[in-house]
C-alpha cells in the first residue's frame, strides 16, 4: 500500500532557510536506504508558501490569493511517497528520518483504484489510469 | 518549473464519501488533458486523516500520534505535480479544476518545488551526483516493482 509522508513546515522552511550540507548528506543516505529497499516512489521539497498561491472556488467563482500563508505549522515543506506493506512499516521508516528537533511529519494513506466501488469508475478510465501510473510511478532502484 | 497542486481537505474528504461516477469522469478528463499537454508528472488522492498518523521529532526522538486530525481545512486531500513554464501557467491549469469536485466549493494551494540549483554550494557535487542518479532512474522508470515478499527487510 502507498503512503504519503508529509513534512510539515516550520519557521525555517517558510523563511527559505536551506539545509546544511550535513543535513543534505544525511537525507541523501536515508533516501538511498529507501531506494535500496525498493519502497521509495517519489520525494520532493517545497519552496516557501511566499512563492505559492491559493485558489478558492465558490459558487463558480475563482479567487486567487498569493502567499505567504500564516498558519506555518499546517503548511507543507516536503513529502515522500512510499510503497510499503503496512502502516507499521511506514512508521518504521519515518522513525529513521534524520530529523533532529521539532520537525513534524504526517503519514497519510493513498487511495488505490480498488478502494472505489466497481461501478464508480469506467473500465476505460481504469485502463488509462493504470497505464499512466505504470509510466510515472515505479519504485526507484539503483 | 515544477509545482505541487494541493487539494485541501473538507468535511466530505475527511468523512466517508467517495467521488461519484460523474466526478471520476470529470477528473479523468482533466488529468488526461494535462497528460496530453505534457505537464502532468504525478497525482494521487489521500485517504481520510483517521487512517493516518503524525510523527513528531524532539531531540531526534520520534513520537507517534494516530489520526484523525481536527483542523480539516488545513489537511491535504490530494495532490498533483505539474511541470509548467510559470506560476501563471500553473494557476491557469488550476482554474480549470473539475467544477463537480467539492460541489464547486474547493480550495487549492500551489507551491513551487525545490530544484537542485536552488541549494548552491551546500549541495555538494557528491550529493548532486547521488540525486541526479536517483532522478534519472525515476524518469527512466528503470525501477522494476519488487514483489512484496522479495523485498529486503529492514
Amino acid at each position: 500500500m502507498r503512503f504519503m509522508v508529509i513534512v510539515k513546515a516550520n519557521a525555517e522552511s517558510e523563511a527559505g532557510v536551506l539545509p546544511s550540507s550535513e543535513m543534505i548528506a544525511a537525507m541523501g543516505r536515508y533516501n538511498d536506504e529507501l531506494i535500496a529497499a525498493g519502497v521509495m516512489l517519489a520525494g520532493e521539497g517545497l519552496r516557501p508558501s511566499s512563492e505559492g498561491a491559493r485558489i478558492k472556488y465558490e459558487n463558480g467563482k475563482v479567487t486567487v490569493t498569493d502567499g505567504p500563508f500564516a498558519e506555518t505549522k499546517e503548511l507543507i515543506a516536503g513529502y515522500w511517497l512510499l510503497d510499503v506493506k503496512s502502516k507499521e512499516e511506514a512508521l518504521e521508516w519515518i522513525r529513521r528520518i534524520p530529523f533532529t528537533d521539532g520537525e513534524e511529519v504526517e503519514l497519510r494513506k493513498v487511495f488505490e483504484a480498488s478502494d472505489f466501488p466497481v461501478d464508480a469508475i469506467s473500465e476505460e478510465h481504469l485502463k488509462k489510469e493504470a497505464a499512466w501510473r505504470e509510466a510515472t510511478q515505479k519504485p526507484i532502484r539503483h | 518549473m515544477r509545482f505541487m497542486i494541493i487539494r485541501k481537505a473538507d468535511a466530505e474528504t475527511e468523512g466517508a464519501d467517495l467521488p461519484t461516477e460523474e466526478l471520476f469522469k470529470q477528473m479523468g478528463d482533466y488529468i488526461e488533458e494535462m497528460v496530453k499537454a505534457g505537464v502532468m508528472l504525478a497525482g494521487d488522492g489521500l485517504k481520510p486523516s483517521r487512517e493516518g498518523a503524525r510523527v513528531k521529532f524532539h531531540n531526534g526522538q520520534p513520537s507517534v500520534i494516530d489520526g484523525p486530525f481536527a483542523e480539516t481545512k488545513e489537511l491535504v486531500a490530494g495532490f498533483n505535480i505539474i511541470d509548467v513554464a510559470s506560476k501563471e501557467e500553473a494557476i491557469a491549469w488550476v482554474k480549470k479544476w473539475p467544477p463537480l469536485d467539492g460541489h464547486g466549493e474547493v480550495e487549492i494551494e500551489i507551491r513551487p518545488l525545490y530544484e537542485a540549483e536552488d541549494f548552491g554550494d551546500v549541495f555538494t557535487p557528491e550529493e548532486r551526483a547521488r540525486e541526479e542518479k536517483m532522478r534519472a532512474e525515476m524518469a527512466a522508470g528503470t525501477g522494476n516493482a519488487v514483489p512484496e515478499g522479495q523485498r529486503p527487510s529492514n
